[in-house]
């Protein structure tokens, strides 16, 4: 019955083991005696024992090199490495930093120290440098800092002659005309137009942004303004809209002669 | 109306549909004018509306952040008082102890009562003292007596401060920046407020600076100070340019305990380089005796002392020269009075020692103990190099200025070759 059920339930071999029980449990059922080929000689082991995911126990990875490289009384010279940890086991204390990865650094040269200093932490280990064999950490709280300068002194040389000293002594700067005759040209309006990069004859860039000012200066010397409107003043709202309203009702204008214009034709 | 709806879809969309009567102004296809408003408007086209003249505000009354910078901007005029007072003044003109709230009344009267209660027991208090310094005691119980005396004039002390301080017009009177510091309760709620965080960040400053163990061995500051260039207040801390603190600063020194007293001001850098010892050394930049200062007589200007009987060091600019960390200035109030003494006593600027009298090297805590001074009060900014500071240090004559500090190479450990067996 069991057998039937695997074969139409799952539809799906019995394996050799389960056959091998089967038949051993109903050999004294059997009326024939005759031997029957044994199953056990015909059965296979095949693996059993998953191979991946987390079938065992994660083993150690490669070691990450922690740990003390220097130890207590070394010299060192700044940047040197002084103990390499996962989190701050050690703190950095006088004269030491520490990196990116908890790393302590030495900061100045000198001998490592490791101690702790209750005044300033209670219980915190912190890794120091000091300047002298001699010397110890945490220093004396109500004492003047041991600290060292670390610096030389060297004399400036004298400053240079400024810029503008520079061009005085140098002499006038030649105009455009000077440079030379055949590069220059006159516009009609009389400006001068020197030959540019890309073989132009043209004012120079500051000298065309100069030009309606230019302009500008001489109306107003006449008594005229080239200006269509007062100066511009951000905050006068009223102007502002007086002058979109005059454009406005130009545009309409010009619209609708130029409509009439086409409806001529 | 049902031929505007018609005609204009929108105004099918205007939300109150239940006045339907109402006629809105909506134009519907007429070539007249509808509205009286309509026809004006070609006519006021052309001219300019008129200017707005800005409301004029009342700097006792204006109570909101907008009013008080109208104010300031259109008046040039500073609001009075604090802002609580100003919405006071605004809504009543009633004076505050009358202001006509049943529970408020009662509590004044009930503060009136225990008011009355302190100012019984100031008396018996005072009595007592009396009674007790007339008294006649041994030679070995002079002492005792003494401690007695100081403990009863603190306990006083105690008794003026609660006798006043529920009163709320005392309360009001201290936020407005009014309360007279001759008086025992406003030196109280001053001092209250400074130790409150003003003096906590003080702390912080000269701890985390660590003037604390350079310059004195510990202080515990019992006078605020505060410190203005050129009419700008500066933090303690601060970074000062070095041409602002070319000139003498003001000092203003705050104390919060009554009576005239005598002063020491000191600024001391302890950051001046030295390379032949490879450290540091100090550097006096003033130091200056027998300043008088009092709860209602705080400002010093250090540039304005007595030649020859307050000035030992005048002002030297504060300078820090190229290359070097920021070096720290921190000015030192010291109170003329040896650590039991109650009154301080007068220094004779020339007696003062020629070693005292030298700038380089001079250390403030010996002069401490041989003056038998006090630290009461300290103060700091800072200096660093920056444009100035060459011009600064040429026109005070200091040399040096052309000079730079650069770092000395350290030479790297030697390589050390590991043995043969690693690289095999």
């Amino acid at each position: 019955m069991v057998l039937i059920a695997h074969h139409t339930g799952l539809a799906k071999a019995p394996s050799m083991a389960t056959l091998a029980i089967l038949s051993s449990a109903l050999k004294d059922l059997r009326i024939s005696q005759q031997s029957l080929p044994a199953i056990s000689h015909m059965s296979k082991r095949n693996a059993s024992h998953q191979a991946q995911g987390r079938a065992n126990k994660a083993k150690d990875g490669p070691g990450k090199r922690l740990g003390a490289k220097k130890t207590g009384g070394e010299y060192v010279v700044p940047g040197n490495i002084i103990f390499k940890q996962r989190g701050t086991l050690w703190f950095p204390g006088d004269n030491c930093f520490m990196g990116r990865d908890h790393t302590i650094h030495a900061g100045a040269p000198g001998y490592v120290t490791y101690y702790k200093d209750p005044a300033r932490h209670p219980d915190r280990k912190y890794i120091g440098i000091v300047f002298e064999k001699g010397h110890s950490l945490p220093q004396p709280a109500h004492a003047v800092r041991r600290r060292k300068l670390g610096m030389l002194a060297y004399q400036t040389p004298p400053p240079t002659q400024p810029i503008d000293q520079v061009f005085d002594a140098l002499g006038p700067t030649p105009s455009i005309s000077q440079l030379s005759p055949v590069a220059v040209k006159k516009n009609s309006r009389g400006s001068t137009l020197a030959l540019r990069p890309g073989y132009q004859y043209r004012q120079a860039n500051w000298e065309i942004g100069r030009e309606a000012e230019k302009r500008e200066a001489a109306m107003q010397e006449q008594g005229k303004t080239t200006r269509m409107f007062p100066v511009f003043k951000p905050k006068n709202r009223f102007a502002a809209w007086r002058k979109s309203a005059a454009r406005i009702s130009k545009n309409a204008e010009t619209r609708a002669r130029n409509r009439m214009g086409k409806a001529k034709k | 109306m049902a031929f505007e709806m018609r005609a204009r879809p929108l105004a099918k969309c205007i939300k109150c549909t239940s006045h339907r009567s109402l006629t809105l102004p909506i134009r519907s296809f007429t070539s007249a004018a509808r509205l009286a408003l309509d026809v004006d408007t070609g006519a006021t086209e052309t001219q300019a509306p008129p200017p707005s003249t800005p409301k004029k505000r009342d700097p006792n009354t204006v109570t909101t952040a907008h009013g008080e910078r109208q104010l300031l901007r259109n008046q040039r005029l500073m609001p009075i008082g604090s802002r609580r007072r100003r919405a006071a003044m605004q809504q009543s003109g009633l004076p505050f102890s009358e202001l006509p709230y049943q529970c408020f009344q009662e509590a004044r009267e009930y503060l009136r009562e225990d008011r009355a209660e302190k100012l019984e027991a100031i008396r018996i208090e005072r009595e007592r003292i009396e009674k007790l310094k007339q008294a006649k005691v041994s030679e070995t119980e002079q002492s005792r007596k003494e401690i007695r005396l100081q403990s009863m004039q603190r306990q006083l002390e105690e008794l003026k401060i609660l006798a006043d301080i529920n009163d709320p017009l005392v309360k009001k009177t201290f936020e407005d920046g009014k309360g007279d510091m001759n008086k025992p309760i406003y030196r109280y709620l001053a001092d209250r407020k400074w130790r409150s965080y003003k003096r906590r960040v003080l702390i912080q400053r000269i701890t985390q600076m660590n003037v604390v163990p350079d310059v004195l061995p510990s202080i515990e500051p019992v006078v605020s100070t505060s410190l203005s260039f050129a009419g700008r207040k500066v933090a303690h801390g601060e970074f000062v340019d070095s041409l602002i603190s070319a000139q003498a600063p003001k000092l203003n020194i705050q104390c919060y305990d009554k009576g005239k007293r005598l002063v020491t001001i000191a600024v001391i850098n302890p950051d001046v380089p030295d390379v032949s010892k490879d450290g540091f050394g100090y550097r006096c930049h003033f130091l200056a005796c027998n300043i008088e200062i009092s709860p209602t007589d705080t400002q010093v200007n250090l540039s304005k002392l007595v030649e020859d009987k307050q000035v030992v060091l005048p002002w030297l600019p504060a300078y820090a020269q190229k290359g070097l960390p920021y070096q720290r200035m921190s000015v030192v109030i010291l109170n003329q009075s040896g650590p039991g003494e109650t009154e301080t006593r007068p220094i004779d600027v020339t007696t003062i020692q020629a070693s005292d009298k030298k700038r380089d090297g001079f250390i403030l805590r010996s002069f401490v103990n041989r003056m038998k001074l006090t630290p009461v009060g300290v103060d700091l900014f800072r200096t660093k190099w920056d444009d100035g500071t060459a011009e600064v240090m040429q026109n005070a004559g200091i040399p040096g200025w052309d000079v730079e500090f650069r770092a000395k190479r350290i030479e790297p450990l030697p390589y050390q070759r590991k043995d043969g067996e690693r690289y095999r």
